[in-house]
């Protein structure tokens, strides 16, 4: 009788860990076309509200690449009801804290505040999209700013160049081909008319996705909602005909310099499909399987063992429309780049041959359950992704079930992907060197 | 009729819709405050004196632990960097586990084990919490050091050293500790190449055995644990550690602060930012009374973007991208400091604006506004924070490796929210000496150093090892045979020659102005016509022409909102000697002089005197391309001489001849911004536009 119970007991534990991890969600759309997304969790009194529009850097111009990043710091600025520059203090004063993010594909905006705050981050984000100031004061300031930053980050930072020249020199059509920061020379060239143009095309409801989690009332929060975005006019559609890249199919082989780093890289860059697709995530995989953690394949070898590389890494950079997968290394001492290269080669074949063995399945398994686990610790981690879930990956559900699709791939797949994306004929090949002084 | 009551009745209903709809034009009040609940994690303590925290949180089936050895710090001395070599050398097996089956076993099950020279850190999901707790003890308790280990690491941090050499940030954090805490103090020493050289693999092993054991140590176990069942497994795993003797060592004690303010500057040829930061000891421990003042005093004056210093250097003055204050409660010796990183051109400046702001603090009561938003951000963060559970776990162990009282977080908010603008002044006074600080400003001597010796401030000289040394000497050689004709020479030629320069009669610049501190958008036209004749327009979107100055080769004026003045007798003679097309074609020889290499925003140039109408100015051009790349004149003006410094940028080709298109003019306090958008050559220019 007591084991019975004692058993019953676990079966109850399992169930409860197993329903612990479900985010539970609502979403509906306003007559507007905005979409709403909804997670309550009461057990801290937080809230998040934030907004993702579907506008990023790919959809500039490409006479005037940086716009949508400038656009983010531009919709600090101030609008009707909120001053210029009091944004932040508005924030701040309310105890909340803020930021937003610009990518290829999309643009995301939010404040993190005391529950009781919620009401306040709404009427912010729907001061921001309803009549934001765009005016040439704001823009001139954002534009030292947006320099100031490119500098930090992009100019000053050793590598900081690294993924432009990457883009630049597998992407020839798509607008993936530029960096997200863009061009300053364009960023100077444009006038406030485009700047509101930009705005008027792409921020609007209908191309917009509105989350609002943690420790709310959902009625009373519904009610806010329509109250706040519900009066924002609804804009034409947003249409996108990008074009499309031919498939590599002979090595491109590039060299860049970098006045900030004493020690060269080496990296091979495929161009690879969209982050939807199920090889999308086999080559998330396989990346963990080259470089994730001492035992990893690459790392083990060439850092540890043969010590030639300083560091080594295999990234798979997903996006909406297309992926980029890197091999990327620094080498050791007296180590050639085309060495390195080959020694990365010589894994990679591996994979395309044979099957990698059961226990590292087993292993790649248990990295992306724990990452999965933990992608989900946070409010603030639960709104980014149910936001992009929605606006990239056209299915919320992910946020629950995106582990099945890791675990529905076998190791025949890992094999099958390698030998269809990874070959040296599709990728190109790219030296980024030190910039010597009479370079 | 009776439409048009429906009418009626309509346009009521729509503008009652109306009211009842929500005022957008005021921010929307929070509701009540939510209710804060803190917990507190169970406890024991091992038989080997060893503490034990347990926060349960079942969100996520994930376990954390973190080990915290709280141990005295101590002085390394000649071997400085044994700590990071124990650090990088823990956690990669144990005596009967090797590091390739150890590493792998961990990244088997998708978990992370790390360690540092006074504790450690791992987590799994919870299926895997037992054995990676069990990896943990191992690990702490029989590492794996081996010799050959030893000199692996030993070699990386060598290159790591190596690495760092250029950085200017690194450089300002070692020197700025070793200078202030003094090098005999733990915090102040710091490793060189000589140091690591020194560390013996004997040295790490024993170093393992004074720093690695129960005494002091504290574990922190928050997730989804059971607590009966996790005591059972730190019971099992960590009971059989063996106490050590106690060895009671002293802190040694820092160093005094200065007697006087004073910059401690480090020449770093290659910097293009200097680093500036203000410092001195405190002693200010958690337990403290005036703790929570000091905090939002903090808060008030660099604790955040709209405070005082970040609000000055950044938003009034656009020095810099970012500047803030600290204060660093510690139980040894705690430290305030301000810091920043700016464009070397106003490092003089900003070392004035940073003393500016803590003055105000220590003299002015603060706003109620002010004093308000700095709370109500502490009380934010507070309640953010609670989201994590490792929260409640990081204030339970503050309490204890800081004896505070138990209540030190229940009554934390009240504490903040009770601190009045009078206290904030009086902590200001007694926490932020800026009398007794140093400004350790780390930057490029040749650049920013004559300036920051008008600051008054005297300055002590100190090379990047925080050895005092005398003041450098910050210009460099000029190449042989070069000569003051050769520079002018070359900048002609670089610029389109000559020939071609000599036939430009006229030139129209359109340009858009910005002045720092005016936040309207300014149009300037500027025209100048050979010999001497210039014109410039000022004009405002809306607003017309807001400023004029002309001069027509034997009168001028300047007019400002409808006052005109007339130029002088003198300004006249003055202005008919000048050249106000390519000056370099027209200089003569006696008048020049090269005076040295002067790094300007990191290229190299050569600085030329020119001394005509018995005043000296001072033209830079570029070594490499051989372009202007700055111009300083000293301008009398109401009876005070202002220096201008006019730097060029972005030269562009105008019909085969280059011109800057954008400059820079800073005149006293003053920065106008010129940037060009239209130059025309030889091109609707008259002389009527010089009446």
């Amino acid at each position: 009788m007591k084991n019975c119970l004692f058993t019953l007991a676990t079966l109850v534990l399992i169930g409860y860990s197993a329903n612990a991890q479900e985010v539970e969600f609502e979403e509906y759309d306003l007559d507007n076309g905005m979409h709403v997304i909804l997670h309550q969790d009461n057990t801290a009194p937080v809230v998040i509200t934030s907004v993702m529009y579907h506008v990023g850097a790919k959809d500039e111009n490409p006479e005037r690449t940086g716009f949508a990043h400038f656009f983010e710091h531009l919709l600090f600025e101030g609008t009707k009801n909120i001053d210029r520059g009091e944004w932040f203090n508005i924030v701040s004063s309310n105890g909340g804290s803020n930021n937003a993010n610009t990518t290829d594909d999309r643009t995301y905006y939010y404040e993190v505040f005391p529950s009781n705050a919620v009401e306040l981050g709404l009427w912010m984000e729907s001061e921001r999209l309803m009549h934001p100031i765009i005016n040439q004061i704001g823009v001139d300031t954002q534009n030292e700013v947006v320099k100031e930053e490119k500098r930090l980050r992009v100019d000053n930072q050793p590598y900081g160049n690294l993924l432009a020249e990457i883009k630049k020199n597998i992407f020839f059509k798509h607008p993936y081909r530029w960096a997200t920061i863009g061009s300053m020379d364009h960023l100077d060239a444009a006038t406030l008319d485009e700047f509101q143009a930009f705005n008027k095309k792409f921020y609007v409801p209908n191309n917009a996705v509105l989350v609002v989690a943690g420790d709310i009332d959902k009625g009373k929060v519904k009610k806010m909602i329509k109250d706040y975005f519900g009066p924002i006019p609804k804009g034409p559609e947003v249409t996108r005909n990008l074009e499309k890249d031919e498939p590599i199919t002979s090595t491109l082989k590039a060299t860049a310099y970098d006045p900030n780093i004493q020690i060269p890289a080496i990296i091979g860059a495929y161009r690879t499909p969209p982050q939807k697709s199920k090889d999308s995530y086999i080559l998330n995989m396989i990346s963990s399987y080259l470089s994730g953690g001492k035992s990893s394949v690459l790392y083990k070898k060439l850092v540890d063992e043969k010590k030639m590389a300083l560091a080594v890494q295999a990234v798979n950079i997903s996006q909406e429309d297309y992926g980029t997968y890197a091999l990327f290394a620094l080498p050791l001492g007296e180590v050639k780049l085309e060495t390195l290269l080959s020694e990365m080669d010589e894994e990679v074949a591996k994979i395309q041959t044979e099957l990698i063995s059961e226990r590292d399945y087993q292993k790649l398994q248990n990295q992306f359950e724990n990452q999965f686990v933990n992608s989900n610790s946070s409010i603030e981690g639960i709104a980014g992704s149910l936001a992009t879930y929605y606006m990239l990956y056209d299915d919320v559900n992910l946020i629950n079930n995106e582990i099945d699709i890791y675990r529905s791939i076998t190791r025949e797949d890992i094999m099958a992907t390698a030998k269809k994306y990874l070959n040296p004929n599709q990728r190109l090949e790219l030296e980024y060197l030190p910039k010597k002084d009479d370079k | 009729m009776k439409t048009y009551i429906s009418v009626f009745l309509m346009v009521c209903f729509m503008a009652f819709g109306a009211q009842a709809q929500i005022d957008r034009s005021q921010p929307p009040k929070p509701g009540p405050a939510p209710k804060i609940d803190l917990k507190s994690p169970q406890e024991f303590t091992l038989s080997n004196g060893m503490k034990i925290m347990v926060v349960e949180n079942h969100k996520l089936p994930r376990v954390s632990f973190n080990l915290t050895i709280d141990n005295k710090p101590t002085l390394d001395g000649n071997k400085h960097g044994v700590s990071s070599l124990l650090a990088a050398m823990l956690g990669n097996g144990t005596k009967t586990i090797s590091k390739d089956d150890f590493n792998e076993e961990v990244d088997f099950l998708g978990a992370t084990i790390n360690f540092g020279a006074s504790g450690g850190y791992a987590s799994s999901l919870t299926k895997y919490s037992n054995r990676i707790l069990e990896l943990m003890a191992d690990a702490a308790m029989n590492p794996l050091l081996v010799e050959e280990e030893f000199q692996k690491e030993k070699d990386k941090l060598l290159d790591n050293l190596k690495s760092e050499e250029k950085s200017v940030d690194a450089a300002a954090a070692r020197v700025g500790d070793a200078l202030s805490y003094g090098t005999q103090h733990p915090y102040g020493e710091f490793t060189t190449e000589e140091t690591v050289n020194n560390i013996t693999y004997g040295d790490v092993y024993a170093f393992y055995q004074k720093q690695f054991n129960p005494n002091n140590a504290y574990l922190v176990v928050v997730g989804d644990v059971n607590y009966k069942e996790v005591k059972a497994q730190i019971e099992k795993q960590f009971g059989k550690w063996k106490k050590s003797v106690v060895v009671d060592v002293t802190v040694p004690a820092s160093q005094p602060n200065a007697q006087y303010a004073q910059i401690n500057f480090v020449d770093m040829p290659n910097a293009v930012q200097s680093n500036i930061s203000l410092r001195h000891n405190v002693d200010l421990k958690m337990s403290n009374p005036d703790y929570h003042a000091v905090l939002i005093a903090n808060k008030i004056l660099g604790g955040g973007f709209s405070s005082y210093l970040n609000m000055n250097l950044r938003e009034k003055h656009g020095y810099t991208y970012g500047a803030r204050s600290g204060i660093d409660s510690d139980k040894y010796v705690g430290q305030f400091s301000a810091s920043t990183a700016v464009r070397n051109m106003v490092t003089d400046s900003s070392v004035v604006n940073i003393m500016m702001e803590i003055n105000r603090i220590k003299t002015e009561p603060v706003s109620a506004e002010d004093l308000r938003n700095a709370k109500a951000k502490y009380v934010g963060d507070f309640v953010l924070a609670l989201e994590s559970p490792q929260t409640i776990a990081r204030y339970a162990l503050n309490i204890k490796l800081n004896d505070l009282p138990k209540d030190f977080y229940s009554t934390y908010l009240q504490k903040i929210n009770a601190v009045t603008a009078e206290d904030v002044q009086r902590v200001a006074n007694a926490y932020f000496k800026t009398e007794n600080s140093r400004i350790v400003v780390v930057g490029k001597g040749s650049e920013v150093v004559e300036n920051l010796e008008k600051t008054g401030i005297p300055i002590l000289y100190f090379d990047k090892y925080a050895n005092k040394v005398d003041k450098p000497v910050f210009s460099k050689p000029l190449p042989e045979g070069l000569t003051a004709q050769k520079v002018i020479g070359d900048y002609m030629a670089a610029i389109g020659g000559k020939e071609k320069a000599e036939t430009v009669k006229s030139v129209h610049t359109s340009a858009n102005v910005t002045i720092e501190g005016v936040p309207i958008p300014l149009k300037a036209d500027i025209k100048t016509m050979s010999p001497n004749m210039e014109s410039m327009e000022m004009s405002a979107e809306g607003m017309g022409v807001l400023m004029k100055q002309k001069f027509d080769g034997t009168a001028g004026y300047a007019e400002q909102q409808g006052q005109r003045k007339d130029l002088t007798a003198e300004e006249v003679a003055e202005s008919k000697l000048k050249r106000s097309i390519f000056p370099e074609l027209h200089y003569d020889a006696a008048n020049i002089s090269l005076e040295s290499m002067v790094d300007i925003e990191g290229s190299e140039t050569y600085k030329l005197k020119v001394s005509e109408n018995g005043k000296d100015s001072y033209r830079y051009y570029d070594a490499e391309s051989g372009l202007l790349k700055r111009v300083e004149a000293t301008e009398e003006a109401e009876g005070q001489s202002v220096m201008t410094v006019v730097t060029y940028g972005n030269y562009s080709d105008v019909n085969g001849l280059q011109f800057p298109y954008s400059q820079s003019i800073v005149a006293g306090p003053q920065v106008i911004n010129l940037n060009i958008t239209n130059i025309k050559i030889n091109d609707g220019v008259t002389e009527a536009d010089f009446k």
